[in-house]
């Protein structure tokens, strides 16, 4: 696997000179996201630009007000920029109006949030199937087993939310982002609120759909455990890219955090 | 603490807005019914007080038959006048005459239908002014048989002018007559919306009246002679059976006539305005239940803090005292301004309500305005108990707010509240009568609070089962089926509202039906005439007699039945006695005799129903002491006949209704053709017969049974638009939960939007959430509301209601119109959902 991302601290400089590569599944240019106007302005991406390779599992770490979470809500077409361009796989998302960009949503991104990732009237099957129903597709009964099979809640699908355990939720959540078989699955601190054993769990499930399913996977998180599941971590600070590692080390993760935060 | 209850307000004001306005709806309705009362009913005291002013003593009958609001009594012999005169104190004396006339427009149809509209009159001309009630706007007095004054009313309607010649029908052939007059009636075109034709005293006698005699005399004093000295000198010479009373008196007597018809009317609307504040409590009860609910937290708080169980529940019922004052006081305004739209409205259905400022009471304002505080109060009882219960450690601790709702304890306790309203029900249906009324109300009352306690166990099942259609089609359907069951005591509360007007809905909906049917029943199984002619009259006006004779000469006519009804009290209880030809009548309906015959009905004999003489012990041979406004005769029992639905528990011949009656105006004839006669050519000749009496409509039984279920039909549409309003409130209670629903969901629905769900997705599913809560309140409506229906047919099917009927096409379309409502009342919350701020819910704080 090449990961052929280019890092430059200095993005703003060249940002409109990257070619949107094929091997990249979503990226930024020079994007940024100011809140506010005049002095109180806060700019919490301050012109970043950076690709995610496909078929990848890639993490975003940084300090908190890094703008790790707002470069993810840009990147998956929850939150839109201020200036600059996210490309989802060649299709320009800035340009796209609300009713495309659900449509993005629905059948090109998988989802996984911290907590509340799930319908609470909706059993775990319907959970799963939902941004199926959404679109009005039918469900590929052959991936939907085998992917409840991967996730391990074949006893579990007529459950309802409150009714399974943190990291069992977590996997329903994970089921859910690749049903569609999108292009990529954001996850939103999928580990935040769970034990270490369910968090690693469900990173090993993210690991697993990215080695055997082939899927992109872009992962915010401020945990370097979860962060070293990773085939690569972009780190940010302050609202720029500041850095990167390829095949990291927790040792590594930790001591690239401490440099940031200095 | 008072701080504390006004910043909660203002906090869930939004939240608290539907529980207002259905106080503001409730109110309004009771307050402008209490000023249209009091405004038309001092108009109306004016009024009568103005035109009496110059009469001094009224003399007439000292006996009456009262029925239906009117009072009868019988005309006196002219020449009493004579007698009079010489009275000391007397001035000026006249006879007065009263009777049936009613116009024919240009058109050829006739104004007015005194059936069910103001009366119309033909009274004669007073001669002297001071006894005039009327005063001369244009033209001149009456004084040729041909010619006639008319009201400002009339002549505006008719588009009549001095000088044209107007048809009139009387209980003579119909006529022509001048207009050389048109006359106002205090300030009002006409006294209350009547039509009046003024004749002279001899043409009035022969038309409206009895020649030779008057319905009493006016009298004014001399000067210096007082109204007591005038009356009491009168007494002196009065014949036995006539008396004299004050003019004061005789006001007083018009203005309390007038004020209980009002009070009629007034309790009719204030009936509807308490159903509305019903409905109100459970959209004011539910909205308490919500904010409390969300602010357990905060409550637990206060309860941590150090505050007492009874100093949170007074938190929360200080919050409904504010909020029901502020809610009373805009609905006693707008009260205000419903009353003027509802005066519009009489005067558009033509009672003419005389012009004048609205009379505000303040006791009305205040009792409208008190009855709201306090439901507004007594309704949010049950949550600030429940907050007070809240203990300081559930309230900090992060529960769910969803409770289960199902539990023994409900089932008992809304089993037996349940119980109890139909067992008051029954009792009130069994009882019959005007104080079985109030029983029936309270006893409904009851059965839809018991229901709504049941409910919460009722909600998730049915609305299971309700939403299962809408789950079956796609995703957001199945979302709505399962938020629309997800907090069972909120859905209950929101569909019992809803309940409470599709039950009466519902049940008024069966009685009609039922009524209808009754009706079709008895015109299929008795009735044998070819045609019927109807007046429409019930008591006032009817159709000239001069119309039997010239249809009995119809060759292809074989036999005319009449029929009238006469004022009178049968062995003391008032009544509206059926006179008919007792010749042909068996021919044209069959009562089903049993003992005796019909035939032999004349002046002095009565025919009464197998279950009357039952009743009272009577038989065959026996006499009934039926009082006319004549006085009282014994009339003997020459026919006992089974069935009563057809004219009643008794019934005269008209040879006995024109000697005690004496009025001449038929209600209704019905017709037999010659056997052999073409009924095309019949139906043409009697139509060609009647062509000059407008109100005479020739049907056959078919239309007959139209024609008689059109005043069903009517109080039906009206009672339905009365019910709107407690219907209006229940929707506004569905908008409110579903927009509190959507405000709790925050997360949730940015998680769904996050995932794809589109707005319009969104939208769908909070409109088809709200439209199923809509559909289980018009289950459980239409369940209690068609149960109630069938109580009342049962319980009135020995007054003739036979004929029970669903009207399933009716009962739909309210379901349907229910589903609607729902989808109406989620669209606002809808849309707000779907502009909620996906990053909001995902934002992982």
């Amino acid at each position: 696997m090449t990961l052929t991302t280019i890092v430059r601290p200095d993005a703003d400089a060249a940002a409109a000179a990257v070619p949107a590569s094929s091997a990249e599944a979503v990226m930024a240019i020079d994007a940024r996201k100011t809140y506010g106007t005049g002095d109180a302005a806060v700019h919490a991406l301050d012109g970043v630009t950076v690709g995610f390779g496909a078929g990848a599992l890639t993490a975003i770490m940084g300090p908190s007000g890094s703008g790790k979470s707002t470069l993810l809500h840009c990147l998956a077409g929850l939150d839109t920029l201020t200036d600059g361009t996210v490309l989802l796989g060649g299709t320009d998302l800035g340009v796209l109006r609300e009713k495309e960009l659900t449509r993005v949503r629905r059948d090109r991104i998988g989802f996984v949030f911290q907590s509340f990732n799930l319908v609470p009237t909706l059993t775990a099957e319907e959970n799963i199937t939902l941004p199926l129903d959404l679109a009005r597709r039918d469900v590929d009964q052959a991936w939907f087993d085998e992917l409840v099979d991967v996730v391990g809640l074949r006893t579990r699908l007529g459950h309802r939310p409150a009714e399974l355990s943190g990291g069992q939720q977590q996997r329903v959540a994970v089921a859910r982002a690749l049903v569609s078989r999108p292009e990529v699955v954001f996850a939103d601190e999928p580990t935040g609120n769970l034990d270490s054993r369910a968090g690693a769990e469900v990173l090993a499930l993210l690991r697993r759909a990215v080695r055997e399913f082939g899927q992109t996977v872009v992962m915010v998180t401020h945990d370097a455990v979860a962060a070293s599941y990773a085939d690569r971590i972009v780190f940010l600070a302050d609202g720029r890219t500041v850095g990167e590692l390829i095949d990291p080390e927790p040792e590594a993760v930790l001591d690239q955090m401490k440099r940031i935060s200095r | 603490m008072f701080k504390t209850t006004i910043r909660n307000l203002m906090a869930h004001r939004v939240r608290l807005l539907a529980a207002a306005l259905s106080v503001v709806l409730g109110v309004a309705l009771m307050a402008g019914t209490f000023v249209l009362t009091d405004t038309v009913g001092a108009a109306f005291d004016e009024l009568y007080a103005s035109v009496g002013v110059g009469t001094d003593a009224v003399v007439r009958a000292d006996h009456a038959v009262e029925g239906q609001g009117e009072v009868q009594r019988p005309p006196v012999d002219a020449a009493l006048a004579d007698q009079l005169r010489s009275v000391p104190g007397v001035a000026r004396i006249e006879g007065t005459v009263q009777g049936y006339a009613q116009f024919v427009g240009r058109d050829g149809k006739a104004i007015g239908r005194p059936g069910q509209g103001p009366p119309t009159l033909g009274l004669n001309w007073p001669s002297d002014p001071r006894l005039n009630p009327f005063t001369l706007v244009d033209g001149r007095a009456p004084d040729a048989p041909d010619q006639m004054v008319i009201d400002r009313a009339s002549a505006r309607t008719g588009g009549f002018a001095l000088g044209d010649t107007v048809t009139v029908l009387t209980k003579d052939a119909p006529r022509s007559m001048v207009v050389v007059g048109i006359v106002t009636f205090g300030g009002a075109d006409s006294p209350l919306g009547a039509s009046i034709a003024l004749f002279t005293t001899t043409t009035a006698q022969a038309l409206v009246g009895t020649p030779g005699r008057f319905d009493g005399f006016s009298v004014v004093a001399a000067p210096g002679t007082d109204q007591e000295t005038l009356v009491a000198n009168l007494r002196r010479v009065l014949p036995p059976g006539t008396e004299a009373i004050t003019g004061a008196a005789a006001t007083a007597e018009q203005q309390a006539a007038s004020r209980k018809g009002l009070a009629f009317f007034s309790t009719f609307l204030l009936a509807f305005a308490l159903i509305a504040m019903f409905v109100g409590s459970f959209i004011i009860a539910n909205s308490f239940a919500i904010t409390v609910a969300q602010r357990t937290r905060e409550l637990g708080l206060l309860r941590a803090l150090g505050a007492g169980r009874a100093q949170v529940r007074r938190a929360v019922l200080a919050e409904a005292a504010v909020l029901g004052s502020v809610a009373s006081a805009v609905g006693v305004g707008a009260g205000i301004g419903a009353a003027l739209g509802l005066e519009a409205l009489l005067n558009a259905a033509g009672f003419e309500v005389p012009a004048r400022g609205l009379v505000l009471q303040p006791r009305s304002l205040v009792a409208a305005g008190v009855v709201g505080w306090l439901v507004t109060l007594a309704s949010a009882l049950l949550p600030a108990r429940r907050a007070g219960r809240l203990s300081p450690v559930t309230a900090l601790r992060d529960v769910d707010l969803d409770s289960t709702g199902g539990s023994r304890r409900r089932l008992v306790l809304g089993g037996a509240v349940t119980t109890i309203g139909l067992a008051v029900l029954g009792r009130g249906l069994v009882a019959g009568g005007d104080a079985a009324a109030g029983a029936v109300g309270l006893g409904a009352a009851v059965t839809f609070v018991g229901v709504a306690v049941l409910a919460p166990l009722l909600a998730p099942p049915v609305g299971r089962v309700i939403g299962a259609p809408l789950a079956a089609i796609g995703i957001t359907g199945r979302l709505a089926q399962a938020n629309g069951v997800r907090n069972p005591r909120r859905t209950a509360a929101t569909a019992s509202a809803l309940m409470v007007g599709v039950a009466l809905v519902a049940c008024i909906t069966v009685f009609a039906a039922s009524g209808k049917a009754s009706l079709d029943r008895v015109i299929d199984d008795s009735f044998r005439s070819d045609l019927v002619i109807d007046s429409g009259a019930r008591g006032f006006g009817g159709l000239s007699p001069a119309l039997a004779t010239e249809l009995a000469r119809v060759p292809e006519v074989a036999e005319v039945v009449r029929v009238r009804l006469a004022r009178a009290e049968v062995a003391g209880a008032p009544t509206m006695l059926v006179a008919l030809d007792p010749a042909g009548a068996s021919r044209v309906a069959d009562v089903g005799v049993q003992q005796g015959a019909i035939e032999a009905l004349d002046a002095h004999s009565i025919a009464v129903s197998t279950s009357a003489a039952t009743a009272k012990g009577w038989h065959l041979g026996d006499t009934v002491p039926v009082t006319f406004a004549s006085g009282r005769q014994d009339l003997r029992i020459v026919a006992v006949y089974a069935n009563r639905n057809v004219a009643g528990d008794q019934f005269i011949a008209i040879a006995a209704q024109e000697a005690y009656d004496m009025r001449l105006l038929d209600a209704q004839l019905y017709l037999r053709y010659h056997p052999g006669a073409d009924p095309a050519a019949a139906r043409r000749a009697v139509d060609a017969a009647t062509a000059a009496y407008p109100t005479a409509s020739a049907q056959d039984l078919t239309g007959f049974k139209a024609e008689r279920a059109r005043p069903i039909d009517q109080m039906l549409a009206l009672i339905y638009a009365l019910l709107l309003l407690a219907v209006l409130i229940a929707v506004i209670g569905i908008a409110n939960t579903t927009a509190l629903s959507v405000h709790e969901r925050t997360r949730e629905i940015g998680l769904l939007r996050a995932v794809g769900m589109s707005r319009r997705q969104l939208r769908a599913t909070v409109r088809k959430e709200a439209m199923i809560v809509a559909l289980f309140g018009a289950t459980l409506g239409l369940a209690v509301g068609v149960g109630f229906g069938w109580a009342l047919v049962r319980a009135l099917a020995s007054q003739g209601i036979t004929e029970l009927r669903l009207p399933m096409a009716p009962l739909a379309v309210v379901v349907v119109l229910a589903g609607l409502s729902g989808l109406v009342a989620g669209a606002g919350p809808a849309r707000r959902g779907a502009r909620l701020d996906i990053l909001r819910a995902v934002r992982s704080d």
